[in-house]
């Protein structure tokens, strides 16, 4: 499949998933599920940081407007695709990434995608709660938030990847 | 100037991401502090199409539930109508009643999207300018209030319910009629909380809470919760009186809208009170 083809349709599943889906269950204990950071991560490697920092607002503007939460999700995502870039040279392979592949936990591997991917929902998530709350008084009910969501956010990814996510034959 | 275009090139990068960020950051603060932008809300036209297809699936889900509430207002209602009442005296003249004047109507509508677990919480509800909602009316179901319309456009309104952390409705806690400001702390769904209540006074566990009808925007009387518990406030001579709300805001679908017909002439003579000047 056409690669640009490929990346629309994974925009349009995420965001609807989130609207649609995730932004309804309400569980308690401050519990939110975030799953589009998870375009970022599978954005190719070569792609310039700009073109991506796009594509992250027009995600962020189209989540913010239909569940009401004007500019947080876009402010929280922008963040993340920033940092992608120093994430990625953190955990990188010596020799640098094979532009062939993708940022996805069957090409590069679980571990990578654990503390790859791990790290940017917990940025995230810190960032959106903190911005969300905005007290100082609040902190501990932001970690709180951010402590319970992180690892749920993260299964409900892996569950993505299993659905939409082509595994590389494997000979 | 070449130094200039160099200073570009090298944080661009930086330049577009703080860009972008202060955009959407200031469009988030301007929400929370001055509510009256009309863009990225929910009440636009292709968000609020979807949300509309969303909802004509998910209300099934509370069907018998929300079936149940309607019945048993419609019964109370019905207990009002002059056929469920026995004439007692015959051959009176029926004369056009010149001492009540119809203050509050009510239009009704339906919740298309809501949360609860947000530190504000805004419901979108299916009628707009068109049925005459303009922003500032109140919103209430037949078990409690709810909010206070926030934007509205064409075919769609946004309410601010009173699970947002300013939203400072005028309650009184009925038998003894004491006046305070209900607040919601942001975290539990099922609860708010009354301040500027003197502690010298007592008030009975369980006694009701409704509205004041102080500015307006509802009427005297409709049901808030109740109070669960007085809790002390560190320094001061006041309690923290926690209510319970009495509607469950995280399975709500039919709600009312207020419309005052006298609300213009109300804040015409408030505008005549003198302000104070702090010297």
């Amino acid at each position: 499949m056409n690669i640009v083809v490929k990346h629309i349709i994974r925009f349009i599943v995420l965001v609807a998933a989130q609207v649609l889906v995730l932004n309804q269950l309400e569980i308690g204990f401050g519990i939110q599920f975030m799953v589009y950071p998870l375009l970022i991560v599978l954005l190719p490697f070569d792609l310039g940081i700009i073109y991506m920092l796009l594509i992250a607002f027009v995600m962020g503007i189209s989540i913010d407007a239909i569940s009401n939460t004007y500019g947080l999700h876009t402010s929280s995502l922008l963040l993340v695709t920033y940092l992608r870039p120093a994430t990625f040279k953190l955990f990188g392979p010596r020799d640098g990434y094979d532009v062939l592949k993708e940022g996805n936990m069957y090409d590069m591997g679980t571990r990578w995608f654990i503390s790859v991917f791990g790290l940017m929902l917990l940025i995230h998530h810190l960032w959106f709660f903190t911005l969300e709350i905005f007290r100082f008084d609040d902190m501990l009910y932001v970690f709180q938030k951010t402590l319970f969501s992180v690892p749920l956010s993260f299964l409900f990814c892996l569950l993505f990847q299993a659905m939409f996510v082509t595994k590389p034959n494997t000979r | 100037m070449r130094n200039l275009i160099a200073f570009f090139r090298r944080f661009r990068v930086f330049l577009v991401f703080v860009l972008l960020q202060v955009f959407s950051l200031s469009v988030y603060f301007t929400f929370l502090n001055f509510p009256r932008s009309q863009y990225l809300t929910s009440a636009s036209k292709v968000s609020g199409l979807i949300l509309t297809v969303q909802n004509d699936i998910t209300k099934h889900f509370n069907l018998s539930l929300n079936n149940d509430k309607l019945q048993k207002e419609n019964i109370r209602l019905r207990n009002r109508l002059p056929q469920s009442f026995q004439r007692m005296q015959n051959g009176w003249a029926k004369i056009n009643d010149t001492l009540f004047h119809q203050q509050y109507e009510y239009i009704p509508a339906s919740v298309i999207n809501s949360t609860s677990t947000k530190r504000n919480n805004y419901f979108t509800l299916n009628i707009g300018a068109k049925q005459g909602v303009v922003r500032g009316m109140g919103v209430f179901s037949d078990k409690g209030i709810v909010g206070i319309v926030h934007t509205s456009s064409t075919h769609f309104a946004v309410v601010k319910t009173v699970l947002t952390v300013n939203i400072n409705i005028d309650v009184m806690i009925e038998p003894i009629g004491l006046f305070g400001l209900m607040k919601w702390d942001g975290r539990d769904p099922r609860r708010g909380s009354i301040t500027g209540i003197s502690n010298d006074l007592k008030i009975k566990r369980w006694s009701k809470v409704v509205t004041r009808g102080g500015s307006g925007i509802f009427p005297r009387g409709l049901n808030v919760g109740k109070v669960e518990k007085l809790n002390p406030v560190e320094g001061k001579p006041l309690w923290d009186v926690v209510i319970r709300f009495s509607e469950d805001y995280r399975t709500i679908q039919r709600v009312y809208v207020i419309k005052n017909l006298f609300q213009e002439e109300q804040n015409k003579l408030e505008l005549l009170i003198p302000e104070d000047k702090e010297e």
